[in-house]
This record gives C-alpha cells, sequence and structure tokens, in this order.
C-alpha cells in the first residue's frame, strides 16, 4: 500500500510541478510581449550561453558521432548494408540524439547555473530589491536568461550535428574504410527538409524546458543555501524528466505527422 | 502623507505572524519595530510595499490601499518606499556606480521625471549619494564582491536613496556588523533622516539602536502589539518582554552610562 501511495505521490508531484513551470513560462511569456528593450539583453544570453557551451558541444558531438557510427556499423554489417551507414547515422543523429544530448549538456551547463545563479540571487534578496527599484524581475532576469537559452539551444544543434556527422565520416573512413563520398550518397534517402524541422522543433523546444524550469527552480528558491542547492537539484531532475516526457510524445506525434503526410501524398 | 496599518493580519501556514495589528507612521519620524526573531517585523516591512501580501486588513501609503494594487500600480509605491535589505543585496555582475544608477534608468523613475536622466545628471546623483553614505568615488568602478560587508551596506542604502524616496524601510540594517560599524550605520540613518526630511521605519531587535535614534517604538510580539510609545515611554513600560530588551541592553553599556540608565528605568 505505501508503494502505491508513494508512486500516486510522485505522480501528483510530478505534474503540480510541471503545471507551475507551465504558468511560470506563461508569466514570462506575457512580460516579454508588454515589455520593451528585450532585444539586447537576449542578444547577450544567447552570446554567452553559447560562448560557454560550444566546447562541450564540440567535444560530445565528435564523440557521438563516433559511436554511432561504429554501432550502427556493427548491425548493417550483419546483414550487407554497410552501404546505408552514412544516411542511418545521420538520420539518427539529427532526429534523435542530436537534441537530446545538447539538451542535456545544456542543462548540466546552463540549467544548473541558471538555477543557482536565480536562487543566490531571490535568498539574498536581489530580486527583491530589484522589485523595490521599480523593475519587473522577469523582465530584468528572466526573459533574456529564457529566450537566450532556446535560441542557444538551436546555434548549438547546429554545431553539434556537424561536428557530429564529421566525427562519424572521419570514423568511418578510419576505421571501416568507407569513405565521405559513400558516407554522404546515402544521406538523402534518409534525411529531409522535414527531418530538419523536427531537430529544430525537438532543440527549441527542450532548450525551452530547460531555461523554464531552472529558471522557476531559481526565481522561487527559499531558505538560504540549502534552499539554493535544493533549487538546483530540482531543476536537474525535473529537466531531465520532462525532456524524456517531451521526447517519448513528440516523437510519436512527429511520426504520426509523418505517416499521414505520407499516406497523403501516396494518395495525391 | 504617511502609512497607515488597519487590522492587518498575515499568517504562514498555522502559524499566525500578524493579528489584526493597526499603527500608523508620522511623516518625517523615525519609526523602530522591535521584536524577537520571527514575530512578524520583516513581513510588516515587505507588506507595505506589496512584496508580500497581507491576509486581511488594509495598508496605507499616502492613501493609497497597497493591498488593492497591482504589479503596475506597486511599481509606483515601491518608488516612492525606498527600501534598504537584511543583506546589501546588491547586483553581483554590477559595479557600484551601475548599483547605485540602476534606479535612475527604471521605467518607472523615467515615467515619474518625464524622461530619462543625461549620462551626467546620473552621474552627479551617484556621486552625490555616494558621499552622503560617506564613501569615496574609488570605489565606482569596484564591484560588490570588491568591498567589505559594511561598504556593501553603505552601497546598498546609497543605491536605495539615489531615486529620492519618500520613506526609508529599514530590515534589520545592522545585522552581521561589528559594533562599531553599527554604531556608524544607526547615526547615517538618524542623520539622512532628518537631512533628507524622509519618513524612516527600521525594523530591528537592536534595543539599544531604537533609544539611540527613534522617535517612536513599536513592539511586536506574538502577532500583536505589545507597545507603540515613544522611546522615553518605552524605558518605564512594565512589560516583562521590554523590560528584557532593557536589561539586555544596560548590560552592553558602558558602567557609567549603565549606572545611569539603569536609575532612570528602576526610577520607574
Amino acid at each position: 500500500m505505501n508503494a502505491i501511495r508513494t508512486l500516486i505521490q510522485a505522480t501528483m508531484g510530478f505534474f503540480q510541478e510541471l503545471g507551475a513551470t507551465a504558468l511560470f513560462f506563461g508569466r514570462v511569456v506575457r512580460t516579454f510581449r508588454n515589455t520593451q528593450d528585450n532585444f539586447q539583453p537576449i542578444l547577450a544570453q544567447v552570446a554567452f550561453v553559447s560562448y560557454r557551451s560550444v566546447s562541450t558541444v564540440l567535444f560530445a558531438g565528435v564523440f557521438v558521432g563516433a559511436i554511432l557510427v561504429l554501432q550502427i556499423d556493427l548491425i548493417l554489417s550483419k546483414y550487407d548494408a554497410e552501404i546505408f551507414l552514412g544516411g542511418l547515422n545521420t538520420s539518427t543523429v539529427i532526429r534523435e540524439v542530436g537534441p537530446l544530448i545538447i539538451s542535456f549538456l545544456l542543462a548540466g551547463k546552463i540549467g544548473a547555473f541558471t538555477a543557482a545563479e536565480l536562487g543566490t540571487m531571490r535568498v539574498t534578496e536581489q530580486i527583491d530589491a530589484i522589485e523595490c527599484l521599480g523593475t519587473n524581475p522577469i523582465h530584468y532576469l528572466v526573459v533574456p536568461r529564457l529566450f537566450g537559452i532556446m535560441i542557444s539551444s538551436l546555434i548549438l544543434l547546429f554545431i553539434g550535428l556537424i561536428v557530429s556527422v564529421g566525427g562519424a565520416m572521419s570514423v568511418a573512413w578510419f576505421a571501416r574504410g568507407i569513405n565521405t563520398v559513400e558516407f554522404a550518397s546515402s544521406i538523402p534517402k534518409f534525411v529531409s527538409i522535414s527531418t530538419f524541422g523536427a531537430a529544430l522543433l525537438k532543440a527549441l523546444i527542450y532548450g525551452g524546458i530547460v531555461a523554464t524550469v531552472s529558471c522557476h527552480r531559481g526565481f522561487t528558491a527559499s531558505g538560504g543555501a540549502r534552499g539554493v542547492g535544493q533549487a538546483v537539484t530540482q531543476a536537474a531532475i525535473y529537466t531531465n524528466l520532462y525532456i524524456l516526457f517531451a521526447n517519448f510524445t513528440l516523437s510519436h506525434i512527429l511520426d504520426l505527422i509523418e505517416v499521414l503526410a505520407n499516406s497523403a501524398r501516396g494518395v495525391s | 502623507m504617511s502609512i497607515r496599518f488597519d487590522r492587518v493580519s498575515k499568517s504562514f501556514g498555522t502559524k499566525r505572524v500578524l493579528d489584526e495589528v493597526s499603527f500608523d507612521v508620522k511623516t518625517g519620524e523615525i519609526l523602530f519595530i522591535l521584536g524577537r526573531s520571527g514575530m512578524g517585523k520583516s513581513v510588516t516591512l515587505k507588506q507595505m510595499i506589496g512584496l508580500l501580501k497581507a491576509d486581511s486588513g488594509n495598508i496605507f501609503v499616502d492613501d493609497q490601499e497597497v493591498t488593492r494594487l497591482n504589479e503596475n500600480q506597486l511599481a509606483g509605491v515601491r518608488q516612492k518606499c525606498g527600501m534598504v535589505f537584511q543583506h546589501p543585496a546588491l547586483l553581483d555582475s554590477l559595479t557600484v556606480f551601475e548599483n547605485i544608477a540602476f534606479g535612475l534608468k527604471t521605467p518607472q523613475f523615467i515615467k515619474r521625471q518625464g524622461g530619462p536622466l543625461p549620462s551626467e545628471e546620473i552621474q552627479r546623483r551617484v556621486q552625490q549619494k555616494l558621499s552622503l553614505v560617506h564613501l569615496s568615488t574609488d570605489v565606482l568602478e569596484r564591484f560588490p564582491s570588491e568591498l567589505s560587508y559594511g561598504m556593501q551596506k553603505r552601497v546598498s542604502l546609497a543605491r536605495t536613496l539615489a531615486p529620492s524616496p519618500s520613506y526609508l524601510l529599514f530590515d534589520e540594517p545592522t545585522t552581521g556588523l561589528d559594533p562599531i560599524t553599527t554604531n556608524a550605520i544607526n547615526d547615517l540613518i538618524h542623520d539622512l533622516s532628518k537631512k533628507l526630511q524622509v519618513t524612516s521605519i527600521v525594523v530591528s531587535h537592536d534595543m539599544a539602536c531604537a533609544l539611540k535614534i527613534a522617535d517612536r517604538v513599536l513592539v511586536l510580539d506574538q502577532g500583536k502589539i505589545l507597545a507603540h510609545t515613544t522611546r522615553a515611554q518605552l524605558k518605564l513600560s512594565k512589560e516583562p518582554l521590554i523590560r528584557d530588551f532593557l536589561s539586555e541592553t544596560l548590560a552592553l553599556l558602558p558602567p557609567e552610562e549603565r549606572a545611569e540608565a539603569r536609575a532612570e528605568v528602576t526610577a520607574t
């Protein structure tokens, strides 16, 4: 009975937190729409987030591409289908692995930093001080961070995909003797404009999740240093859970859309 | 022009920190709100500017009913009430100059002024406020982390003074300071209040400070007002808690002053 009760409480907690985060996101969007002079701070955040994360993305991107190409080749070689290695690898990276890895890296590097920064500002009354001086703290602190992280996730995805495919090509060539032309020849069979569209949509949504959850947890932190620590931990846990939940839902929806589009094309 | 509390109540969970509290603050006076920790002193202060909402009752700032104002209207009230927080609450990423100038660039201030201030005027005002808190212009380009805690408190006071508020609210202004700096801050509060002719409300548990600079003292305990009187009358109080506060304070005085003060208190 206790296990069931705990499970119900955990599920309710998950959805309560999801609701609170969604309301916070709505508040930030309303503030963005009702205020001016947002462009420059957002741009500064884009530069800051991208600069801080690019080295990690480059490093992770190369290895993700390399690992995937080895794993996929292992399976394809059983069926003498190595010809499809480039297409399958690139498609997997663009559709699933790229947006997921970028969002997890962002959650670890920028999400934790944002939650800690805002949490510290909250418990040391800096946010109250901003409010008292006649500035909306959502406008001053959260709007630039939220949209900055979302836009950065697109830029980092683009960089990550390039290095990942580059890494995969290099490993395919050196470890499996598949040259660049062979590798690239199967890509158009598996990758289309809609694949890129899906990847961009996922990166934007996952980036939004990282930004909203970390800003929300930091902004509502309380209870001194311990409260900031809890905010960072919760931001990390909830971000990862929501991204996995969103990935599952989005993948199904996008697959469904693709099936419907294909069947419509077939009918016409 | 005054601040008035009318039967204000506030609870946190099951704990009732304010129970139908009513009092007013006269223009130009220094009101000290005294009480033990957790007795609702800071809550009282934060409710005046809408950082916390009262559960019931009315709070008037210059005849504006604070509890019924929306966020935009509250920003106007906050412009009139400069708040000095328990922590210096300076923005870490900004220099001393930028911190003090912060309140001179907010939309509310610009609206009140009828337009943005020229940069030379901002520079002049920042330097003027810095000299009011007895700091030299050498600190202007430094970051808060490069200053001592006492200096940060002074910069925080200068930042609060910059938009020329009508009311100054001090939340535990001397917490964490050594006795010499505490005295200096207390003198500063007194001198600034009189020099700038602003109404000041100081929340503290420092009876010695109250006896030194307060015009009137309000003692809060268990959600109720235990005393609301002048400092001379406070010394005559027979309330056990106030007697305890007084005897603790007397113990800290130098021997000759202690004998004099004890004679004054025991004469009652």
